[in-house]
């Protein structure tokens, strides 16, 4: 059902939830996906923890029995760089405004289906392994456009997009993995730095911008498409 | 420091303080001036007094000479209490000749209609006999001196009237002040004790000093205060209700529903709807109680009604072409871009809900002033013009057949509330055919 690439090695996930019910399904979902899953109810020792034996990512509750997920989450960012999911049942609408899961790398509002999480997830881990490729490898390749990187801009015989410098990096993260799907959490996350949250419109304002800007200048070669409920693709059109 | 406008309580107290100085210096000056004035001169009855001592001593004179002299000045020392002699020019009538001191004296005299002199002192009077020649010369009696009442006036004129006007004043000024601080008091004491709909009055709140302005506050504060905590009773008693429609739905379908499949499909449906429901509730009243502030941009409307539109058409099922922006080039507003989003977004879910079939919801916009006047326009039914308020209200839904299934009534509220926060307004107007939904918001200008 999940069209997940697949993870070299299993991943270590540190899943930090109170509720029994539903850190049982955190921790067989996330199992049976292949990751160590290691469980904890609340947020006592988990800094020691996190010290003691390296996680690639923590998911965990804003309110904890016994401590907030925040307080924990500054001790966390004190020492490490790992990547924390926040989960919270305060509700999505205070987030969109004052972003209070700042310092956390994604934010997880309650309730959310499991896939919402396998998207999160992958689009963090994915995240990480590109941070560790070398820089200058992407293949900015395009039957028709120009990149140009100084400009952040692109061109078609002599015709400048008029991109702006993140739609830039939205076309060319797109053009990197065209025929693939890139979902807005993995987007967020590489191209604007920042959590996703369901009522961010700004990608889809981006692209709707660089779809309008490459009709444009008559851009033929592929298209950017919409796939609902998970992100875009930039596919290839026969000449 | 500036200074507070001319309906300020200052100038009130300002005022009634200076007319209290005022009142009291001038009170003081005046009464004196008057008190001394009229104790100044011998009134007419101690002047006759004199005059009948002196006619006394006359006749005396004629008919004893000196012995009745002795005799008549022994009486008089007796009953006044004063220096008195009987002289012609600077020799004594009576057997006692003058001594040196009584013969000064008799330099400082007075008559009887001259001013007593200097206050303190006791003057001395002379009252010329029949011939002219002969007088009586005596100080004046304590108890005919006209200004021997003066030390009470000035007791009275130099703390009873100060103090008795600062009374009055005090009095007046607790009543200037105090008595809109009592109603106000009244009012809260009201408010607190769940009266939601205790106000001030117009009585304080048409003054326009700082307590009318108080009381403006207050009533204003009421006024939120009644409007926030009716619209969430309401809510929560609507919510309620909506919510035990899926759960009575949920609870058959768990005890009636054999295919565990159909069972799952049911229940994903309704999990997703109570989700949506309370998400919006929580939102509306998060809009109405928080009044967050937006942080607002630049927001082009063409590529924005480009991903509605995709959105829109997924959901639906309708083709792009139904669905046209008609906006001028270049169309930018200064918004909230999520805010402005989800506005539109329940605005054309609304819109494609209400249109008949191959129905055409379309987007115009026209320039004024400094607002971008949109409008979104539906070929729908319309609705009737005193309904056209109504749909604005959380949970309304004017078409009853269809509850549930056909959202929630909260899209357009919570639409309002966005536009607003943005500074915008949002209105519904009918047209033929169909309803059109208005937006003015702010121009960006570069």
């Amino acid at each position: 059902m999940h069209a997940h690439p697949s993870l070299p090695t299993a991943r270590r996930i540190l899943a930090v939830e109170d509720d029994p019910v539903l850190a049982a399904h955190l921790d067989s979902h996330l199992g049976q996906r292949g990751f160590d899953v290691t469980l904890r109810q609340n947020g006592g020792e988990i800094v020691e923890l996190v010290r003691a034996q390296p996680f690639d990512l923590i998911l965990m509750d804003i309110m904890l029995p016994g401590s907030s997920g925040l307080e924990v989450l500054a001790q966390l960012r004190r020492h490490q760089r790992v990547p924390v999911i926040l989960m919270s049942a305060l509700g999505a609408e205070q987030d969109r405004i004052t972003g209070f899961s700042q310092g956390a790398d994604d934010y997880l509002p309650k309730p959310f289906s499991m896939l919402e999480m396998d998207v999160r997830i992958d689009a963090i881990l994915r995240r990480v392994a590109y941070e560790h490729e070398v820089p200058g490898t992407a293949r900015n390749e395009d039957p028709q456009l120009t990149f140009d990187e100084q400009r952040t801009d692109v061109s078609l015989n002599g015709q400048w997009a008029d991109l702006t410098t993140t739609e830039y990096r939205v076309l060319e993260t797109l053009v990197a993995h065209v025929d693939e799907v890139l979902t807005k959490a993995f987007l967020y996350q590489q191209v604007m730095h920042r959590a996703y949250s369901r009522h961010d419109r700004s990608l889809d304002m981006h692209v709707s911008r660089i779809r309008r800007k490459l009709q444009a200048i008559g851009y033929t070669a592929g298209r950017v498409e919409t796939v609902r409920s998970t992100g875009y693709i930039l596919t290839r059109l026969a000449p | 420091m500036r200074l507070p406008n001319r309906h300020s309580l200052l100038w009130k107290l300002i005022g009634l303080l200076a007319v209290l100085c005022l009142l009291v210096v001038s009170l003081q000056v005046d009464v004196s001036q008057r008190i001394q004035e009229a104790t100044a001169r011998l009134p007419a009855p101690t002047r006759q007094i004199l005059t009948d001592y002196a006619q006394q001593a006359e006749a005396a004179w004629r008919e004893r000479g000196a012995a009745g002299v002795d005799e008549f000045l022994n009486t008089l020392r007796a009953r006044e209490q004063v220096w008195a002699v009987v002289v012609d020019d600077h020799h004594s009538l009576s057997s006692q000749a003058l001594t040196t001191l009584e013969r000064r004296k008799l330099d400082f005299v007075r008559r009887i209609d001259w001013p007593v002199g200097r206050p303190g002192g006791r003057p001395t009077f002379y009252i010329p006999f029949s011939d002219g020649q002969s007088r009586l010369v005596m100080e004046l009696p304590l108890h005919l001196d006209p200004r021997k009442d003066n030390g009470r006036w000035n007791i009275l004129l130099q703390h009873v009237l100060p103090a008795s006007l600062a009374l009055l004043f005090g009095v007046l000024l607790y009543r200037v002040l105090i008595s809109p601080l009592v109603i106000l008091r009244r009012q809260a004491n009201a408010l607190s004790a769940g009266d939601l709909a205790s106000r001030v009055g117009a009585q304080v709140t048409r003054r326009r000093d700082e307590l009318g302005e108080l009381a403006r506050a207050f009533d204003h504060m009421a006024e939120r205060l009644e409007s926030t905590v009716v619209l969430q009773r309401r809510l929560l008693r609507d919510l309620s209700h909506e919510l035990r429609t899926p759960l009575s739905r949920l609870r058959v379908a768990g005890e009636r529903e054999p295919d565990p499949g159909a069972l799952r499909q049911r229940l994903e449906r309704e999990v997703q709807g109570m989700e949506r429901l309370i998400g919006n509730t929580l939102e509306l009243v998060w809009l109405d109680t928080e009044r967050p502030s937006m942080p607002v941009e630049a927001v082009e409307m063409e590529p924005l009604w480009d991903l509605l539109r995709e959105d829109a058409c997924f959901e639906s099922g309708w083709s792009s072409e139904r669905l046209p922006c008609e906006l001028p080039a270049g169309v930018w507003v200064l918004g909230n871009l999520n805010g402005l989003a989800q506005a539109l977004e329940n605005i054309l879910r609304n819109a494609i809900r209400h249109s008949p079939e191959q129905g055409v919801v379309r987007l115009t916009g026209k320039l004024e002033g400094d607002f971008w006047h949109l409008c979104i326009q539906d070929q729908g039914p319309g609705i009737e013009p005193d309904k056209l308020e109504q749909i604005f209200l959380p949970f309304t839904r004017l078409n009853a057949a269809r509850p549930g299934g056909d959202g929630y009534g909260l899209g357009l509220s919570i639409a309002r509330s966005i536009v607003q926060l943005q500074g915008g307004q949002l209105w519904a107007q009918n047209t033929t055919p169909g309803l059109s939904l208005h937006l003015r918001l702010k121009v960006y200008k570069l």
